[in-house]
């Protein structure tokens, strides 16, 4: 069908761009109907396009398309290219992307349709919100899939800010709240922490490779194996340790690992749809699929693996933690993000590579159901978030309960559902695993699965069951949402059981990722694992008898307790202890402690600075000053141009004595 | 010396320019004022013919001619074309100004497409003499060109001063071309280069000739200290001329440094080399410093002009290559700014409204906010603000220097041109912000308008995709 | 010993170097046009020493005989106010001097006998009687010159437009014969004939 692979990959990219721009651009030409129509057209097309060159790569077994589209500029012989690497692992991500995107664009159609409520009668930003939030999302898409398809790190530097920005915008997207905007600014200031050791990340790779192709830059990477580089004078830092932590700080930052994850519970200051998109299945994930995609550099140093692997068992704990205390339906669902994203990252730590992407995808499918669920309750309860307004729903809206539990279940990692074997194959990889940290790891992410399954339990029963506890008003007029809201919920939902079992076999175990992903011998946990698999249904009977499943069921049943049948005790447990619940509720203090710290000290050193630098020394001397004599220097040199013909004469005669006496006297 | 049949078929573009130029001086007499643009017509057609027979002649392959007077490579083949493009463009703005300024006569474009024919001389010269005439037939025309509005004495005292001081260039110019070849005893330039390369002439002698070629060459290019005409002329001109003068003569100008300096005396480099410093710092500073002071908008440009100068000079002065290709692109991305910025006058004036006050420009963007745009493309180009075209040409010719090492130098042009872009930025500032004076409805000529916003958006779209035009001057400086 | 030619030499170039002072120096610009054409006249015969016949009595012809005839109209045309003129030569008279006077030195330094003495640049041997400069110089003119040559006419091609054009005045109020109409015109277009009576009727 296509022979030209070049066009394909264009068309995948710029088919979302181009809805983009006509739902932006045209905004009142088109109307809210055309807005919807063409975005949920460019990104089908996108899906399609993905699907067929998954079956084109996949089941054809066709080649890696690599290839540069267009040459922005050549430096110093360093070549900056817009190019397309389409393997295995982009393709998968390409397919996760556009499957997610397109329900999310079906979903918003019903969400964002009373938009106009959200804003106050005057704004003008409220004209076309709809058609806007259409546009953004589809370029969300585009962003992600130049991020996730590039072929050097210029292209992923810039999908990475691309999503950052139209991150930034939907998290700000009610631009009339308070607290919208200052957590789109949080996010922004967060990301750019991480950015910014991206950046040096890439620049050190651009220095010692001289390139920013990935194919050079892993081929020539063992070459720096052994280099040792200087930051600070007096220590040597291992070179391939220095890139891999510094490109880690951004994935820490876009991937909300701690202590950079502070952004992420804020973020759901945005629209539902895009949490479930953004900060739930796609963007959140670039940091795994750019860690999974430098592999071959990753491989090279263990100190890195196993700072990733410690950060992220952290993340992956912790973040539980604070789910438990959460009452706001989407901070919990954020929470459980955060953690599970943690998982992913220690996958990644143990050069469980494939798991972490593995993981990625199925958590893509069954976080994004959560959270579109969650919105699917909050549009039925009429934009109210609180759990303890909730209860007994399942009843009112039966679509969104079965869906709901199916998302939780696949979440806890229940036996048979997709979660279950991403999250078993990770928790079993870092048991493998020998780096320094892993048993910290094995540790947490083993206690991890009981505070999963804890407060993922929790809030199902706080919304679906017990007694029903919101005002008669509301209660009156719940009903289930608009087929547009539950058909994405139970086209996720599909997946969010089946995919599990029918890929880890390939995903996991199989050379699917052959070719895209590198990992070194000593540390590959996998093919260990892979030694005692014996297939899916093999995996989901051994998994009844092992840790997990049991730390779940317990999970579950002491949710259950705590809150269906003696819902005294988690009362009695906050007064009790209540230092641990004041630690948890204010989120460990990390949010007062960035922004004291780092908020007001660069705020006064920013201030200090100004008040000195800024408007005594640049603005006074420097600037102004420099202004001042070059105005005074200007306006006394321009007397020399005196309009008498002698002068000039004479002028040019000086100037050629002035050469004289310089050169041959 | 043994005379060589000549291979005329070189020279077909100027044969095509010369006989077109009879033609059209003949027909035109016979063409009444309603019917000149039937002149105008053939004035175009005529450069776009010489392009056609340029593109003809032109190959990868070095050709020489005429017993050694002649030449094409690819720097003058792609000169050639350029200067095309860019007179074709000049004269495509000037119409509207000359028919509102009872200007719109033959003469303007025969002396238009002699100037051309002169700096097709200079492009293709390898002799000093050819370079001499090739240069005089540009200047006298330019002359002409000047004083052509015979109402005005402003013009006609620029056109004097014009004439004046670059006679005394030329006569200087001339004198050291006597010295070196006295020196060596040859006109040809690759004998000149092998003559001194085998040591014939005294250092002294050869220097003391290339101090008088540096100041004909700095006076035709307009880099101080010879560039006092430069603001004089520029001012007093008709707008439609100085748009010319200051855009496609520059790129002959570079090509004849280049042929005096590199194609014949590559041997005295590091001479060139250290006087070609003294003169792009003077031009840089003075350039930018009194543009600051200037409240006339062609005044402002001319001095901008000197700086842009002084900033080709820097590759020129590099002595690679690189720094070649690098002038060389940014005497072409010069004459495209030229061109746009001003035509920014020309776009604004209209019948006894010059325009050239930068007070007529208050709050354009409310009269049109989409020629404040293009205005603001031209002028942040000047300024070298990424991504525009001005800004790749000044990185280029900054990276040639620094190639070389010249450190101090670099800091320099970096610092100055963030002094040249107070002013670049004040005209913007004067466009956007400033209140309007007057409410009328700007209504340019629509060929003007369609070239002006095609000219700002060619700055923009160089500027998005540099590759292209770069490596086009990269190949004309493989040796 | 000086021979005969060294002593023309040396004579010519001392009148050539006074009349060329004098042309800057003396008030009267009348005076001074002629010291330029003694000037020309001398640096003729100069060439005519180094056998360029054609050279010499081309300068003679056209320089002494057109140029300077048509300067001499000119000035004596011209109203020229010679008190304002001397005003600013004096005053820039010691710097201008001064700078004259250093970039003497500099020219003698380089272009004195040292670079340029009869070592380095031997006299050519003297053609036989019969060697017709004039014919030479078309000969290279023609041919090896020939690009050079054909780019000069057109310089004086652009120098008759622009002469024309910058002072080609068509005054739109001037009366001037259209002698196509003087040719065409008719007996009835100048003269009518009109019947009237010999006699005023009588009313």
């Amino acid at each position: 069908m296509f022979s030209d692979m070049e066009n394909l990959t264009l068309a995948i990219v710029l088919a979302p761009l181009l809805g983009s721009a006509l739902a932006g651009l045209m905004s009142d030409t088109l109307g809210r109907k055309g807005a919807h129509r063409v975005t949920i057209t460019g990104v089908a097309v996108s899906l399609f396009l993905s699907l067929y060159l998954f079956n084109h790569l996949v089941f054809a077994g066709g080649a890696t398309i690599n290839q540069s589209v267009y040459t922005w500029l050549v430096s110093d012989g360093i070549r900056f290219e817009v190019g397309f690497l389409v393997d295995r692992l982009t393709v998968l991500m390409m397919v996760v992307v556009t499957f997610v995107s397109l329900m999310v664009h079906i979903y918003t159609i019903g969400y964002m349709a009373d938009d106009a409520h959200n804003w106050p009668q005057e704004s003008l930003a409220g004209r076309n919100s709809y058609q806007r939030f259409f546009s953004y999302i589809s370029l969300f898409t585009f962003s992600m899939l130049m991020l996730v398809m590039a072929n050097n790190f210029l292209q992923l530097f810039f999908g990475w800010e691309a999503v950052g920005l139209v991150s930034y915008l939907l998290i700000g997207f009610w631009s009339v709240r308070e607290s919208a905007i200052y957590a789109n600014l949080k996010a922004f200031l967060v990301n750019r922490v991480g950015d910014f050791g991206f950046l040096l990340g890439i620049a050190a790779v651009l220095m010692y490779f001289n390139s920013l192709d990935y194919v050079t830059v892993f081929e020539n990477a063992h070459l720096h194996k052994d280099v040792m580089v200087e930051v600070i004078p007096g220590s040597a830092w291992s070179l391939m340790t220095l890139i891999c932590i510094l490109l880690f700080i951004g994935a820490m930052g876009k991937s909300a690992q701690f202590p950079l994850h502070i952004w992420l519970p804020d973020s759901m200051e945005g629209p539902t749809p895009i949490s479930a998109l953004i900060h739930a299945a796609t963007m959140v994930t670039a940091g795994i699929f750019m860690v999974a995609r430098v592999s071959p550099l990753y491989e090279l140093s263990e100190t890195a693996l196993s700072f990733i692997m410690v950060i992220g068992a952290i993340t992956a704990l912790f973040m539980g933690f604070l789910g438990l205390v959460q009452n706001d339906i989407k901070r919990v669902v954020a929470y459980s993000t955060l953690s599970q994203l943690g998982y992913m990252t220690v996958a990644l730590g143990a050069s469980a590579y494939a798991a972490g992407i593995f993981h990625l995808m199925t958590h893509a499918f069954f976080k994004a159901l959560l959270f579109l669920a969650a919105g699917s309750v909050i549009i039925a309860m009429h934009h109210d978030q609180d759990m303890r307004n909730m209860g007994g729903l399942r009843k009112y809206l039966p679509i969104t309960w079965i869906t709901s539990l199916i998302g939780s279940l696949a979440l806890i990692g229940a036996p048979g559902f997709a979660g279950f074997f991403s999250k078993d194959l990770i928790i079993e990889a870092v048991g493998q695993s020998q780096l320094p940290g892993s048993g910290f790891a094995y540790a947490a992410v083993l206690a991890g699965v009981f505070i999963t399954a804890l407060y993922s339990f929790r809030m199902y029963f706080l919304v679906f069951h017990g007694k029903e506890r919101m005002d008669e008003h509301t209660r009156h007029h719940l009903h289930e949402t608009p087929w547009v809201v539950t058909l994405p919920l139970i086209l996720l939902a599909i997946p969010s059981v089946v995919i599990g079992y029918l890929m880890v076999d390939e995903l996991a175990f199989g050379s699917f990722f052959a070719g895209s992903i590198e990992v070194a011998k000593s540390h590959d946990v996998l093919a260990v694992l892979g030694a005692n698999f014996y297939g899916a249904f093999a995996m989901i009977l051994h998994g009844l008898l092992t840790a997990p499943f049991w730390l779940a069921a317990a999970g579950v049943a002491t949710a259950y307790v705590l809150y269906m049948r003696a819902t005294w005790i988690p009362a009695m447990l906050a007064e009790r202890f209540s230092w641990l619940h004041q630690l948890l509720l204010n989120k460990y203090h990390m949010d007062s402690l960035a922004a004291g710290i780092f908020g007001s000290g660069s705020r006064w050193l920013g201030m200090g600075l100004w008040r000195f630098g800024d408007t005594m020394v640049i603005d006074g001397w420097m600037v102004n000053g420099s202004a001042r004599s070059v105005g005074w220097v200007a306006s006394v040199l321009r007397h020399i141009q005196s309009g008498y013909l002698f002068h000039y004469a004479f002028t040019m005669i000086l100037g050629l004595l002035g050469l004289f006496l310089y050169f041959i006297v | 010396m043994n005379f060589i049949h000549p291979q005329f078929s070189l020279a077909l573009p100027e044969m095509i320019l010369l006989g077109m130029i009879s033609i059209i001086l003949i027909a035109d007499l016979f063409i009444s004022d309603k019917g000149r643009v039937v002149t105008y017509l053939m004035t175009q057609a005529t450069l776009v013919l010489a392009a056609i027979a340029t593109a003809a002649v032109m190959g990868a392959d070095v050709a020489l001619s005429f017993n050694g007077h002649f030449i094409i490579d690819p720097l003058a083949s792609l000169t050639k074309l350029f200067i095309y493009l860019v007179s074709m463009v000049a004269f495509a703005y000037s119409r509207s100004y000359l028919i509102e300024r009872d200007m719109y006569r033959g003469e303007y474009f025969v002396l238009g497409l002699t100037a051309v024919l002169g700096m097709m001389v200079l492009a293709s010269a390898h002799s000093l003499l050819t370079l001499y005439l090739g240069l005089e037939l540009l200047s006298l025309s330019l002359y002409a060109m000047v004083g052509l509005r015979r109402d005005s004495s402003q013009a006609a005292e620029a056109a004097m001063k014009y004439f004046v001081l670059g006679a005394m260039a030329s006569a200087m110019l001339l004198y050291g071309m006597s010295m070196i070849y006295g020196a060596t005893g040859t006109l040809n330039l690759w004998e000149i280069r092998d003559a001194v390369a085998e040591g014939s002439g005294h250092s002294l002698v050869l220097i003391f000739g290339l101090v008088f070629l540096m100041v004909g060459v700095a006076f035709k290019l307009g880099a101080a200290p010879f560039h006092m005409w430069v603001p004089d002329v520029y001012h007093g001109a008709p707008t439609s001329v100085t748009l010319f003068l200051s855009s496609a003569p520059k790129l002959a100008a570079f090509v004849l440094m280049i042929r005096l300096l590199v194609d014949a005396l590559p041997a005295l480099a590091s001479a060139w080399s250290d006087m070609l410093v003294i003169i792009a710092v003077l031009s840089i500073v003075l350039g930018n410093v009194i543009a600051i002071a200037q409240l006339n908008i062609k005044r402002m440009l001319a001095y901008s002009g000197i700086s842009h100068i002084g900033f080709l000079l820097l590759g020129v002065l590099s002595a690679t290559p690189e720094g070649y290709a690098a002038a060389f692109y940014y005497a072409i991305v010069y004459a495209i700014m030229s061109l746009g910025g001003f035509a920014m006058v020309l776009v604004m004036s209209r019948q006894g409204f010059e325009a050239d006050e930068l007070s007529d420009y208050a709050g354009l963007n409310e009269r049109s906010p989409i020629i404040a745009l293009m205005m603001l493309f031209i002028m942040f180009s000047m300024a070298g603000v990424p991504p525009l075209l001005g800004f790749w040409a000044k990185l280029a010719v900054i990276q040639a220097i620094v190639a070389v090492e010249y450190y101090q130098l670099a800091v320099l042009a970096v610092l100055f041109s963030v002094v040249g872009a107070f002013y670049y930025l004040r005209v913007i500032r004067i466009i956007y912000f400033d209140k309007p004076t007057e409410r009328r409805e700007l209504k340019p000529a629509n060929d003007l308008k369609v070239i002006f916003i095609a000219n700002a958006m060619l700055v923009l779209l160089l500027g998005l995709f540099p590759e292209s035009l770069m490596n086009l001057c990269q190949s004309a400086f493989i040796y | 010993m000086i021979s005969f030619a060294q002593t023309l030499f040396y004579l010519f170039s001392a009148i050539i170097i006074f009349a060329a002072l004098r042309v800057v120096t003396v008030r009267n610009p009348i005076h001074a046009a002629l010291y330029l054409v003694l000037t020309f006249f001398t640096t003729a015969a100069l060439w005519i020493l180094l056998e360029a016949e054609f050279l010499a009595i081309t300068l003679v012809l056209v320089y002494v005989g057109a140029v300077m005839v048509l300067f001499l109209f000119v000035i004596m045309m011209l109203d020229i106010d010679l008190a304002v003129m001397r005003e600013g030569f004096v005053r820039s008279l010691p710097v201008a001097g001064l700078v004259a006077l250093v970039m003497l030195a500099i020219m003698v330094m380089v272009v004195g006998p040292q670079h340029f003495g009869m070592a380095l640049y031997p006299a050519v041997t003297p053609h036989a009687a019969d060697y017709s400069n004039t014919r030479e110089l078309g000969r290279l003119l023609y041919t090896v010159y020939l690009y050079p040559f054909e780019i000069a006419a057109v310089i004086l091609l652009v120098a008759i437009v622009a002469a024309i054009a910058l002072t080609l005045r068509q005054r739109k109020d001037s009366r001037y014969q259209q002698v196509e109409l003087q040719v065409a015109v008719e007996r009835n277009d100048r003269l009518r004939i009109v019947s009237m009576p010999a006699e005023e009727p009588r009313p």
